[in-house]
């Protein structure tokens, strides 16, 4: 075992954590308070490299490990940058511009990658449907093929970055009756024919990604399209699972950083009864469960991204384990970091509130809690 | 960085879990539930057949202690029966494992090869009625008499203290220096001249362990661990610290115990038609169960490769794992008797035994709230403006 991270390592995470403390995080409260999807930050993790961080450099990318760009992941969030704008990125970047480079023909790859990897193009990728969430299998998009083109019908819906996407890798069915053997990813591009999206909803936390529903009428979108052939979108929508399970927790782990320190910094200063509120033992419990699960949750996530660095399979069991710790003790974490800072904690201006709100996330997006509680109890009854 | 275990520490934990199961594992109950004189019998074997095993000596070699493997071993001790863990670490870690990190020469090869083959047992005596996480508070005191030192004081709850061989006490040898350099450690020998130990106790759980108290009538000290005087708080900090990952492999093979045994009855009792395992109230509490006590592993692992390694922090993450894992298996003891319910709450049943035990946890060598303290106090003072 060896839990040290490497001074190159740790280096790029402090490289990281200052771009994003000084160039990023002053602009989160107040694009956090629009809702929208902010281009400026966009940009500003565009020209740092942030969104192309696991691509190769033959597609502008930087060929870094699944360990750092978790670090990279942890080290925006413990910066202050939201989470809406590093869901941003993970949609994107992961979940999109990832996996046209895994399973993608040498023209995809070339055609989409680099725009992607720089961040000129955004990316999304369009599974759930209003009928078919963490069931996958049962999705009802249907893709018919017509000549040297298919002909896509159906919706998406809850899909990161679709308002915004200049590319989206799109699950159909190209036959019911195989079920999720007929699953099928498509590359489609904005502007084609019967592709719309819907108005961006209005969420609860991480408001800076954008995310609406799509919408499929005789959308036809050629054949050359497919990504990683037809019947092979079911694996593709599994390995995002790998990701999800590391890289997109990331950031929650460095939210929960950067509400450990606001809250140790605030209970110093705050007096209350003419002496620091440090002093109380409520408040002082309260610091000692935030920096346990942060030690807690950080193993959890980096052992699923050394795991995946090591070639090994995913282990469904810690997979799980990474995704239902980060989700449910997160947000009980997140609302003791709320309750420290009392009256101002509820006020938007301080982060705790914004992070309060974003942690939710991790308990409900790529598979509820339940849903991992239900992987991990079925593995054991096995 | 790498998660994984090396082959060879796989192999060694896979070896230790097999002769555990078979040995230690059926003697649990018995222990358990025998009277105080035959735990005193029944634990004396159990520890002369961890040696046999090749439980005893993992993690030990020479000077050094190997944290990570001696966690290995005492989880699967543990899980076997956490009683036997618990004795077995008073006396190789504790004990053992003081004199090699702080011992003379002399004081090392006198006591340690014995006691790693369990032909001396030993026992580590610090806490008093008045006194836990608060050790200044001690009032054990030793003066010297000529050459001897000579102890007085009263140590009312000490593992192993029935079948002890020596003892290793912590006393105040020079007390207006205060704590943290008055204090020592001393060696006593069983039926040492002024020592008496006192009836045994009895707890609520780990019942197998040896217990009793000991009072010290100018008791006559074989030595100071060390051979010098005023080292005892540092040197008492620092074995504890270490042993926090002890606890929490006591946590965590309990918490595996009470999950292996509460999967295979969820899979077993069937109602309406369909094994109970099988409805979410159960289901999702195993997959809860195994959660936390994975959790807590990797958090014991991650503070022994700390305190291996000497990284900053080690203390606080030796903390963490405690508290995590101790509050853990309280919560999957719990669960775990939920769900054998009724086949559960009648005395003699496994998972009411686990039950029993998995409390001291959270109570001993620091309880959660002295844990929590200390994590507190070391994240606020990072960012104190002095």
């Amino acid at each position: 075992m060896d839990f040290s991270l490497s001074q190159e390592q740790r280096m790029f995470r402090e490289t990281v954590y200052r771009y994003g403390r000084d160039e990023i995080a002053p602009l989160c409260e107040e694009a956090d308070l629009k809702g929208e999807f902010s281009f400026e930050i966009w940009r500003k993790l565009a020209s740092f490299g942030i969104l192309g961080l696991p691509l190769p450099e033959e597609f502008g990318g930087s060929a870094a490990n699944i360990l750092t760009c978790c670090l990279a992941g942890e080290a925006l969030g413990h910066a202050g940058v939201d989470g809406g704008s590093l869901l941003a990125w993970g949609a994107h970047t992961y979940l999109c511009a990832h996996n046209i480079y895994a399973f993608g023909t040498e023209d995809q790859k070339r055609k989409y990658v680099p725009k992607l990897a720089s961040g000129d193009w955004i990316g999304c990728m369009g599974l759930t449907e209003p009928g078919a969430g963490s069931d996958a299998a049962s999705l009802s998009t249907t893709a018919v093929k017509k000549g040297d083109r298919y002909v896509l019908n159906g919706s998406k819906t809850f899909i990161t970055n679709a308002p915004v996407a200049d590319v989206m890798v799109v699950f159909a069915n190209v036959n019911k009756a195989r079920k999720h053997e007929g699953i099928t990813a498509f590359i489609i591009e904005k502007g084609t024919p019967g592709l719309t999206t819907g108005k961006p909803f209005h969420k609860m936390g991480c408001k800076c990604s954008s995310t609406s529903e799509i919408f499929l009428a005789d959308c036809e979108v050629p054949e050359e399209n497919i990504l990683g052939g037809e019947g092979k979108g079911w694996f593709i929508a599994l390995s995002g699972v790998e990701w999800d399970r590391c890289t997109l927790l990331s950031p929650m782990l460095g939210a929960a950083i950067n509400n450990l320190e606001s809250c140790a910094r605030y209970a110093n200063e705050r007096h209350q009864f003419g002496r620091p509120i440090r002093n109380f033992q409520a408040i002082q419990h309260r610091i000692a469960d935030m920096k346990v699960f942060v030690e807690a949750v950080r193993l959890a996530v980096y052992r699923v991204a050394s795991a995946k660095d090591n070639g090994q399979m995913l282990n469904p069991l810690q997979a799980a384990v990474s995704k239902v710790y980060a989700g449910d003790r997160g947000f009980d974490m997140a609302s003791e970091a709320v309750q420290i800072f009392g009256g101002y904690g509820f006020m938007h201006e301080y982060p705790v509130e914004r992070n309060f709100r974003d942690s939710k996330l991790a308990a409900i997006g790529g598979g509820t809690s339940d849903i991992m509680r239900m992987i991990v109890s079925r593995i054991m009854m096995m | 960085m790498d998660y994984q275990l090396s082959p060879l520490e796989v192999k060694m934990q896979q070896d230790l879990a097999a002769f555990c199961r078979t040995e230690i594992a059926p003697r649990a109950k018995m222990l358990d539930s025998s009277s105080r004189p035959g735990v005193c019998t029944y634990m004396k074997e159990n520890l002369k057949m961890l040696f046999r095993g090749g439980c005893l000596e993992a993690g030990h070699i020479g000077d050094v202690i190997d944290l990570i493997a001696v966690y290995l071993a005492g989880e699967e001790i543990a899980k076997a029966c956490p009683a036997t863990f618990l004795s077995a670490r008073a006396s190789t870690f504790l004990c053992a494992g003081a004199l090699r990190l702080f011992g003379a020469p002399d004081q090392k090869q006198r006591y340690i090869p014995d006691l790693m083959k369990a032909e001396l047992v030993g026992a580590f005596a610090y806490s008093e009625e008045q006194a836990g996480s608060d050790m200044a508070a001690i009032t054990t005191v030793a003066h010297k008499d000529g050459k001897t030192w000579r102890l007085n004081g009263d140590k009312n709850i000490v593992i192993n203290a029935p079948i002890a061989d020596v003892f290793l006490v912590l006393a105040y040898s020079e007390k207006d220096a205060g704590a943290e350099s008055g204090m020592s450690i001393f060696i006593c020998d069983k039926g040492a001249e002024g020592s008496r130990i006192g009836e045994p106790v009895e707890t609520m759980g780990l019942r197998g362990v040896p217990l009793a108290g000991i009072s010290m009538n100018d008791c006559v000290a074989a030595g100071i661990l060390g051979d010098t005087p005023g080292k005892g708080y540092e040197q008492v900090t620092r074995i504890l610290t270490m042993g926090k990952v002890g606890i929490a492999a006591l946590c965590v093979g309990i918490g595996t115990a009470c999950t292996e045994i509460s999967v295979k009855h969820a899979k077993e009792r069937k109602a309406f038609g369909k094994p109970i395992g099988l409805y979410q109230d159960v289901g999702f509490r195993l997959a809860d169960m195994f959660t936390i006590n994975d959790l807590g592993r990797m958090l014991a692992l991650r503070a022994a490769w700390a305190i291996n390694t000497g990284e900053f922090e080690a203390d606080i993450l030796a903390a963490s794992a405690k508290l995590f894992a101790s509050e853990a298996v309280t919560k999957i003891a719990n669960w775990g008797m939920q769900i054998f319910a009724g086949h559960g709450y009648v005395a003699g049943s496994d998972i009411e035994r686990f039950y029993r035990d998995a409390k001291f946890g959270e109570i001993c060598e620091g309880a959660s709230e002295i844990q929590r303290s200390l994590i507190a106090r070391s994240e606020l003072d990072k960012f104190l403006q002095r």
